[in-house]
């Protein structure tokens, strides 16, 4: 473990005059890459972790066995019925892809407009991006029912001439979610080398040294090695700013292309879009506040970061609102029955109180952070972003269960109840989440050592005094 | 690194400012071609219809230059950013000149007030009137909100509001001009946040009231933001073209460099993309629902040859300014970006266009010198305001804390 007491600077003062230092304390090049590397270089393992990871990995094993049974027993095990034949597999889809989206949003779009914070985070946040997109790929792949022919989703010539629709979002979701995670884990892995050859260099262990030595890939750190990375980086930041948008209206069209009251609304793609990458920073700042703390990584990830990431879940919450809102007057100003009626339903039938949670935590509560106290105090953003994560939950309950419960025919309308795989699954999945998010925090560098050098202030002044 | 170096590079003859006389002339030319295309409009007599509706066009074509500069001013506060400091002052002007377009948006309101439906529809009463054989059910539900003076009410708020913001960025950076005091700039931050959400709920709703309920009967959620994609790559292109020609003058010679401008390339060829992201979002899910009520509206846009001219904006607006903005040669040299400016202005005009003629009850697009005279008249007396609200005044914000980093700023 570190050994880090320096005071914590206050970062988070706006003088126009001079941009506030982005790393803390008295940093180094060198104490930066102890810190960091010494989280994965700790002799001994602290039994709290090792605790976190069995709770972790029994959820996800918890996780897989619900699969095994679901897929000998088939979908009734879950709470679908008919009309709802899309429930909590969909939304807990949608859910965990909507997390991914803050690792990509920081790593590309940040890349693009120079925010240089992004540089203590964007580690953290792509690797929640993986491992999210992981969690949500499970889903739609176990709720067709007969998985063992989920290859037909893919177009390849056969002798059956089976081919996909390509007038299907389905489809284009398959295309849209496996390329954003490909890219992503491209990106991720792209940005981590030059750390995986300081974590080589310096390890004592041979079987580490052969692995890390295997996929740092002959790094050196030549001009020309870092020239290739950096281009790499802003070409896949490019096209990852693409996907950013693309994956979730990709998603928003499985249900905007229908015409179910509630589903089918123009403004689904950026809508969808501004929703996930709400409820990704949520998870985010939710994960960082305990996890720089516990790692010792306040130096590096100041309340700067975690101010600059609030203030992004607030400006996303407006968006999230003013879609609530125009989507509200529209289905008033339609004039359309079924619109006007999916709406009340929304906020006055049977599911109520999924719909007024949902506001609360998605447009109220939010509008906490335009107070300093509430976006610099970590004990209180956890909070807010803890409401944001259940609300953007609700949110996707409220659109996908809400509308296909009560639907043009009063006559097929039925309610629907989650079974206990149902929600075992849910649990699970955050299981299979954490482990890998643990392994992630045990084995690799947590923060990307060689982009935080990039902003040390420390050698500058340091030069100008002598 | 960049190294903010001292505001020196600013002397005198850089940053001359216009001189407000020029508004004259351009006032003069205005009234002459307005009114030109007033009568021309008389002669189609058609109760001043395509007039209206022409002249609806290029008001929301010049309300659409300031809204997007304000949202320029609004996100560099919001976001702290240095590098375009520089460029700031001009988007002001540009967001300021706001009162010139809320005059000019006078006779759109008097038309409602005179109820002349041949502008909107749902100022026809007997659209409404039950028992009427033009009555629709789906128009007498929104009775409330089809009100004349509602309308015109809710116009007169747009006006005011951002009048008031732009207002409010604007005195504050010209205080600063002259006392340098860094607490106007943390006060413009502040209130940048709050700004934005006032300007996207009033942006939206105007969308929603001139340019949607041309067809009362059909909505769409995303058309305030398909409005607002276009006014951002227009004021993006004014606030480049802006600067290219106060530099041809021989101003802002050594302030705005390759740099900005590179920058503002990147961010016109973002908001073409989003642009094309709001067109897509809004066609793709209407013709895959295809629902009537809905379809309606894409429907008079793919017959009687305004097919020809929803292609003309899939390339003319997306695809060839796309690939004309990629290259970074070409954000880097004005005059190339000036260009490519210059074509935006021109296709977000036809963009409105399309927009909004296709309500008028006739059978293929007649554009015609009505509508160059009309075009260009607004545009002529939105360039007088213009000068008058630019004459005399510094044409950078000479004392901003950020202005060094601004003009040290380097891409990279």
């Amino acid at each position: 473990m570190s050994t880090l007491t320096l005071p914590l600077d206050d970062n988070t003062t706006n003088d126009p005059k001079h941009r506030a230092p982005l790393i803390a304390g008295d940093q180094s090049l060198e104490t930066l890459t102890d810190v960091v590397s010494g989280i994965v270089e700790q002799p001994v393992v602290p039994r709290s972790w090792y605790v976190a990871f069995a709770v972790s990995s029994a959820l996800a094993a918890m996780f897989f066995a619900l699969i095994g049974y679901l897929i000998f027993t088939g979908v009734g095990v879950w709470g679908n019925n008919s009309p709802v034949f899309w429930a909590w597999d969909i939304v807990n889809f949608v859910f965990w892809v909507g997390i991914g989206h803050a690792g990509t949003l920081i790593s590309a779009i940040l890349l693009l407009f120079r925010q240089k914070w992004r540089t203590s985070i964007n580690r953290f946040a792509e690797a929640m991006t993986i491992f999210a997109v992981i969690c949500a790929g499970v889903y739609p792949g176990v709720h067709i029912g007969r998985v063992w022919f989920a290859y037909w989703l893919a177009p390849y010539p056969n002798h059956m001439t089976l081919w996909p629709n390509f007038r299907s979002p389905l489809l284009w979701d398959v295309f849209a979610v496996s390329t954003y995670f490909t890219v992503s884990l491209v990106f991720w892995y792209l940005g981590m080398i030059p750390d995986l050859a300081t974590l080589r260099d310096r390890t004592q262990s041979p079987l580490r040294r052969a692995l890390y030595g295997l996929f740092s890939v002959g790094w050196r750190g030549s001009a020309r090695q870092w020239h290739r990375v950096e281009r790499g980086s802003l070409i896949l930041a490019s096209l990852a700013t693409g996907l950013v948008l693309s994956v979730h209206s990709v998603v928003s069209f499985d249900f905007a292309v229908s015409q179910v009251p509630g589903w089918h609304t123009t403004i689904f793609p950026p809508y969808f879009v501004a929703g996930a990458i709400f409820s990704g920073f949520a998870m985010v700042v939710t994960l960082m506040v305990p996890a720089r703390a516990y790692f010792g990584l306040k130096d590096l990830i100041t309340v700067r970061h975690l101010d600059n990431m609030n203030k992004i879940i607030l400006a996303t919450s407006c968006m999230v609102g003013y879609a609530y809102g125009v989507e509200v007057f529209i289905a008033w100003y339609s004039g359309v029955h079924y619109e006007r009626f999916a709406f009340l339903n929304r906020a006055f039938g049977p599911y109520a109180p999924y719909y007024w949670t949902m506001v609360t935590c998605n447009v109220i509560v939010p509008h906490l952070f335009w107070f300093r106290k509430w976006r610099t105090t970590p004990a209180l953003m956890v909070i807010v972003a803890v409401l944001v994560n259940v609300g953007m939950w609700m949110e996707r309950f409220v659109i996908i269960g809400i509308s296909l419960t009560r639907g043009h025919l009063p006559s097929s309308w039925r309610m629907y109840a989650p079974t206990w795989v149902d929600i075992g699954m849910f649990i699970g999945s955050f299981g299979l989440f954490m482990t890998l998010f643990l392994l992630f925090c045990r084995f690799l560098p947590m923060v990307a050592m060689a982009e935080v050098k990039t902003v040390l202030v420390h050698e500058e002044s340091h030069a100008a005094q002598h | 690194m960049q190294k903010p170096k001292e505001n020196a590079g600013l002397s005198d003859e850089a940053t001359t400012a216009i001189n407000p006389r020029a508004a004259g002339p351009f006032a003069l030319a205005g009234a002459a071609l307005l009114g030109g295309g007033f009568v021309l409009g008389l002669l189609q007599r058609d109760h001043l219809a395509y007039f209206l509706h022409s002249y609806l066009v290029s008001v929301c074509f010049v309300a659409s230059l300031c809204l997007g500069a304000l949202f320029f001013v609004a996100v560099l506060h919001a976001t702290r950013a240095g590098w375009g400091i520089v460029l700031r002052r001009i988007a002001e002007f540009l967001s300021v000149n706001i009162a010139t377009v809320a005059v000019l948006f006078l006779p759109v309101l008097v038309a409602v007030i005179m109820r002349n439906h041949w502008l909107y529809e749902w100022l026809d009463a007997e659209r409404m009137r039950e028992g009427s054989k033009h009555y629709s059910e789906l128009l007498a539900i929104k009775r409330p909100y089809f009100q004349v003076f509602f309308y015109v009410a809710r116009s007169v708020g747009y006006f005011v509001i951002w009048w008031a913001l732009a207002r409010f960025f604007f005195t504050r950076s010209l205080k600063q001009d002259e006392s340098g005091d860094p607490n106007l700039t943390l006060q413009m931050e502040r209130w940048s946040g709050p700004s934005l959400l006032l300007f996207a709920v009033s942006l939206t709703f105007a969308a929603f009231d001139w340019l949607m309920s041309l067809t009362p009967e059909w909505y769409s959620t995303i058309f305030g933001l398909y409005f607002f994609a276009g006014c951002v790559v227009s004021g993006l292109s004014s606030i480049v073209l802006s600067a290219v020609m106060l530099q041809a003058t021989g101003r802002l010679k050594s302030v705005i460099t390759p740099e900005h401008y590179h920058d503002m390339g990147k961010l016109l060829l973002g908001f073409v993309i989003f642009w094309g992201y709001m067109g897509f979002s809004q066609y793709m899910l209407i013709w895959y629902g295809n629902i009537p009520e809905e379809t309606v509206w894409y429907q008079a846009r793919q017959t009687n040859g305004w097919a020809l001219i929803s292609l003309a904006l899939l390339f003319g607006h997306l695809l060839i300014p796309f690939f004309g903005l990629l290259s970074r040669e070409v954000k880097r040299r004005r005059h190339l970006l000036a260009f490519w400016a210059v074509w935006l202005l021109v296709f977000h005009w036809i963009d409105l266009y399309w927009v909004v003629m296709p309500s008028l009850e006739q059978k293929r697009p007649q554009f015609g010198l009505l509508d160059v005279a009309v075009a260009l008249g607004i545009l002529s007396l939105y360039l007088a305001g213009l000068a008058l609200v630019a004459g005399g005044k510094s044409l950078v914000a000479r004392k901003d804390p950020r202005l060094g980093e601004s003009l040290a700023f380097e891409n990279y």
